[in-house]
């Protein structure tokens, strides 16, 4: 489902987030402490290049064999008595949820995390159909009551502080409440645990799909996914495509690196293998399971320039080593997913088109593909991009006046070594004490914060004659 | 709506158009997991020690609290104790003969009710009420079929008499486990889950397995560690030498 | 090693306009060395500038340019880590499927940046300096994830007479200078830099080395912005001469 265009250009989005104190200070503590606790936890792992070689590798194995993959795994969620749905777009996605809702006859839904549900606005329509959509992840919890949307992939209430959530909490229980984390979390498992006990829809996303034994995994380290996926009467897992990795032993590679890449823990608290309904033996679960594939841009992206990206995990440590995402956080990219995967993701979900400004929210300096587990080449494929807004000609034209500019001077070496007397030239009311401090138009975007050099009295080249004589 | 069909050719479509990035492989997966599983085994028998002392580290590591008994006759008095330093006054076990150990007599005697959850599955308004009763509850009590050394991780299968929140609603998780249980890595973990998904489903069992790591957790308010969100606050494992009689799958 | 190396220099549009200085240095120094410098005619750019934007026709006909001016040469040392790894990297992509493209294969092989150049090829690590006080380093992105290079400055550096080499927290850290991201989002890339600098200054060092004119530009302009007293300056500036050398 392609999200709204953003009104208000990235810069000035970015801007804002760049005023916001708050925002600084939460971004800063909280991505440091991660890029810490993830070093750590590899530092002590040595394995740990060899499986993220091996994760990647996985991965785009599956890719090549995906239709068999899928295939198995439709057939043995049907064998378990679970049933598979196929949602093209998000909105169908949506119809399949809110169809089954309405055939369960269920008011209120209490959800696991699940960034697949963000990517299609499922709590809207969830709730302008008569279901309550009940977030249950404390960071989604927090911002569902903030009326805001996550700001990081595996944290989505990081931007908010202790104080902004006592007030939230406040706000919504109607009396006093302490500032304090242990409170806080008091307060969300006993509230939380009564929507639990009494919902009848539980929703979650999936981290991993096993196609061998038609086993949906979840990921969690509250339990809230447990909650989810053994209390209520019907469980529905939305699912991009790429998740379903083909046997057991493929997905203890990934459980290997996944939550050492998220948060530094050798494994998340919880991992649930949940394979089809309750059975007859059982006690409790649900009484159906519902598997719904979501393709939404993905299946494109299977023969397209964004293919690599179908490998991502979701772990967010990309984002938390971004030198862009650490200054502006999550909200500033103005879309589901923030941070240098969320921008290939936001292409993949809305178009390249989308991503015209937000393909330069990069300083291309790597540290992502560093960190990413799966090794995703993140600045390769934002160059891209890049290269197909200029494809495109979408690109301001004053800016490919500039380039093409730029391109034909650097074809003509004669014209580029004029660009030394040219330069001296027109900057010479600018030059003060041998830096320039401002300069006009486009160029004060650098002078604003930062000196220039002048160009040099004698550049390299006019000095190269010189030079080679000394030489002799 | 869209249909198996539409959606799988759609699929292969894309698949056409591209060799894909690189030459790769998946994980080579065991031939035959259950022999493959039953090598582990007893390679693991002799390394047990070590494993175990490996396991205890990481599941300190991870807030857990190991106990250790030599026989299951003193695992009563363990539980005993963990209800008294919680306060606790109701506790729900796995069916005994799940658990192995029935420790009724002894914490009833110390004024503690204890609910064993039954092996048969009773009519739904039965169920609400189990399940209203594990809800209440302070301390719920289970086995585990393993012990990952590796990461200090319990694996739990739900199955008849085995209900999944027995290990989820109480504030307190003690699970009892012994040698055989234990494993190394999360690459033995594979092997298990290959072997138990190899062949005919065991006919009591259950649809989900649950890898524990150690209590509840979240950090999502300002990166402020607490504990207890919403699964268990604390979890204990108590390691009995000789062996417990019960084993669900062996 | 034959008698007297010979390298072609790719003096980079930024260090030609900007930093002459850095260009004379490293020619002289390498001259010392015994190594024969030449400054192969009709050189411009890498084209790095363009690739990054997606403008990879233009890019590709820079990179022609470029590979053609390097035809003859048998090693080129380019004093910038960016413009290194885009001549080894990117230009056989390129220039792929063209008449160039086995020149541009070629060229790749042979290029190297300045630090690589002295301690991997020329295996000279021991240097003194007249400057003084304590100096850090700032890894540059394309140097050092780009090219994987993060030993050769430090081995020159640790093993520089006359200064002392400190730590620099978030060495692999971000300058913001990303080439057009600087001026496209320049309070972010501001807010980037502002970071480093203040990493800068608690390393207590008196001087941040760098080895690429990107960075070298974005952090100058900083610190002469802040009015630091810290410089900022290229690793050829600290290498006068070899240790015992006559001045």
């Amino acid at each position: 489902m392609s999200e709204p265009p953003i009104r208000t250009p990235l810069r000035d989005r970015a801007q804002q987030a760049l005023g916001d104190r708050f925002l600084h200070e939460a971004l800063d503590i909280a991505t440091t402490k991660f890029i810490g606790l993830r070093r750590e936890a590899f530092g002590e792992f040595p394995e740990g290049e060899r499986l993220r070689d091996d994760a990647r590798a996985i991965k785009e194995a599956t890719l090549q064999r995906l239709d068999e993959h899928l295939d198995r795994l439709i057939d043995n969620v049907e064998r378990r008595g679970g049933h598979v749905h196929f949602a093209t777009t998000g909105d169908e996605a949506r119809d399949i949820i809110l169809d089954i809702a309405r055939r369960t006859g269920a008011r209120m839904a209490v959800k696991s995390k699940s960034m697949a549900t963000e990517e299609i606005h499922l709590n809207d329509a969830l709730a302008a159909a008569g279901v309550t959509p009940v977030e249950t992840d404390l960071g989604e919890y927090i911002i569902q009551l903030a009326h805001e949307r996550p700001s990081h992939i595996i944290a989505p209430a990081i931007h908010k502080t202790k104080g902004q959530v006592a007030e939230l909490f406040a706000r919504e229980l109607q009396r006093e409440v302490a500032a304090d984390p242990e409170v806080l979390t008091r307060i969300a498992r006993a509230e939380l645990r009564e929507k639990f006990l009494q919902a009848d829809l539980g929703i979650t996303g999936a981290n991993f799909a096993v196609a061998d034994t038609g086993t949906v995994v979840l990921v969690t380290n509250e339990g809230n996914g447990r909650m989810v996926t053994s209390l209520p009467r019907v469980h529905v897992a939305v699912m991009g495509i790429e998740k379903v990795v083909p046997s057991m032993t493929d997905l203890m590679v990934f459980l290997s690196v996944l939550a050492k890449s998220a948060t530094g823990q050798k494994l998340s608290v919880y991992t649930t293998l949940v394979q089809g309904p309750r059975r007859a033996p059982e006690l409790e679960g649900p009484e159906e399971f519902h598997l719904v594939l979501l393709d939404n841009g993905r299946i494109a992206q299977i023969g397209g320039p964004l293919r690599e990206a179908l490998a991502c995990l979701r772990c967010g440590a990309c984002l938390n080593v971004c030198p862009v995402y650490r200054q502006i956080g999550g909200h500033a990219y103005g879309y589901t997913y923030p941070g240098p995967i969320g921008i290939l993701l936001t292409a993949m979900l809305n178009g390249p088109r989308a991503v015209k400004e937000l393909s330069h929210a990069s300083s291309l300096c790597g540290a992502c593909a560093d960190a990413c587990p799966v090794r995703i080449d993140i600045p390769r494929m934002l160059i891209d991009l890049r290269k197909q807004v200029h494809d495109a000609k979408i690109a301001p034209w004053p800016e490919r006046v500039v380039f093409k500019a730029l391109a034909w001077l650097l074809r003509h070496p004669g014209l580029y070594r004029l660009g030394g007397p040219l330069g001296r030239l027109l900057q010479w009311p600018f030059v003060r004490g041998g830096r320039i401090r401002t300069l006009p138009l486009f160029f004060g975007q650098w002078t604003q914060t930062r000196d220039l050099p002048p160009v040099a009295a004698r550049t390299f080249q006019e000095r190269w004659a010189a030079l080679e004589r000394e030489g002799r | 709506m869209t249909t198996r069909a539409e959606f799988l050719a759609r699929i292969r479509g894309q698949m056409a158009t591209t060799r894909g990035l690189v030459e790769a492989a998946t994980a080579s997966r065991p031939a035959r997991p259950r022999e493959r599983l039953e090598v582990l085994r007893r390679e693991l028998v002799e390394r047990r020690p070590r494993s175990l002392e490996r396991f205890r580290t990481e599941f300190e590591r991870v807030a857990g609290v190991f106990h250790r008994v030599a026989t299951v006759a003193q695992v009563p008095a363990v539980l005993e104790r963990i209800c008294r330093e919680r306060d606790a006054r109701s506790v729900v076990t796995w069916a005994t003969s799940r658990l192995g150990v029935d420790a009724e007599p002894a914490l009833t005697a110390a004024g503690v009710a204890v609910h064993a959850m039954p092996t048969a599955v009773p009519a739904l308004d039965e169920r609400q009420r189990l399940r209203d009763i594990i809800a209440r509850a302070d301390v719920g009590v289970t086995g585990a079929e393993l012990a990952v050394a590796e990461t200090g991780t319990l694996v739990l299968r739900s199955a008849a008499g085995q209900p999944r929140s027995t290990s989820l609603l109480p504030a307190c998780h003690v699970a009892l486990f012994d040698g055989a249980a234990l494993v190394e890595t999360l690459e033995h973990v594979g092997i298990v889950l290959e072997a138990w998904h190899d062949g005919a489903a065991p006919d009591d069992g259950g649809a989900v397995i649950n890898l524990i790591t150690g209590p509840s957790r979240t950090a999502d308010i300002e990166l402020t560690l607490t504990r207890g969100v919403h699964g268990p606050e604390e979890v204990h494992a108590i390691f009995v030498d000789a062996g417990l009689p019960a084993r669900p799958h062996a | 090693m034959t008698a007297s190396p010979h390298v072609a220099l790719m003096i980079t549009c930024l260090a030609d306009m900007f930093y002459p200085e850095v260009g004379e240095r490293i020619v002289r120094l390498l001259r010392r060395l015994g190594v024969t410098v030449t400054l192969p005619p009709g050189q411009t750019c890498c084209g790095l500038p363009l690739f990054n934007s997606g403008y990879h026709a233009d890019a590709a006909a820079v990179a022609r340019r470029t590979v053609v001016a390097f035809a003859d040469a048998e090693t080129v040392v380019v004093p910038s880590g960016s413009c290194a790894w885009m001549v080894r990297h990117e230009y056989a992509g390129l220039l792929e499927g063209g008449p160039d493209a086995a020149a541009a294969r070629r060229l790749a092989g042979r290029t190297y940046e300045f630090s690589q150049y002295l301690v991997r090829v020329l295996g000279r690590t021991e240097f003194e300096t007249d400057a003084g006080g304590r100096v850090t380093y700032h890894d540059s992105c394309h140097l050092l994830r780009g090219l994987h290079e993060a030993e050769s400055p430090r081995t020159l550096l640790r093993n520089l007479a006359g200064v002392e080499l400190v730590d620099l927290p978030g060495s692999d850290e971000c300058c913001g200078f990303g080439g057009s991201f600087s001026v496209r989002l320049p309070e972010v890339s501001t807010a980037i830099l502002d970071r480093k600098l203040a990493n800068v200054e608690a390393s207590g060092a008196s001087c941040v080395v760098a080895c690429d004119a990107g960075c070298l530009m974005q952090m100058k302009g900083g610190l002469g912005r802040r009015g630091s007293a810290v410089r900022a300056v290229h690793l050829a500036e600290l290498l006068d001469r070899e240790r015992g050398a006559a001045r």
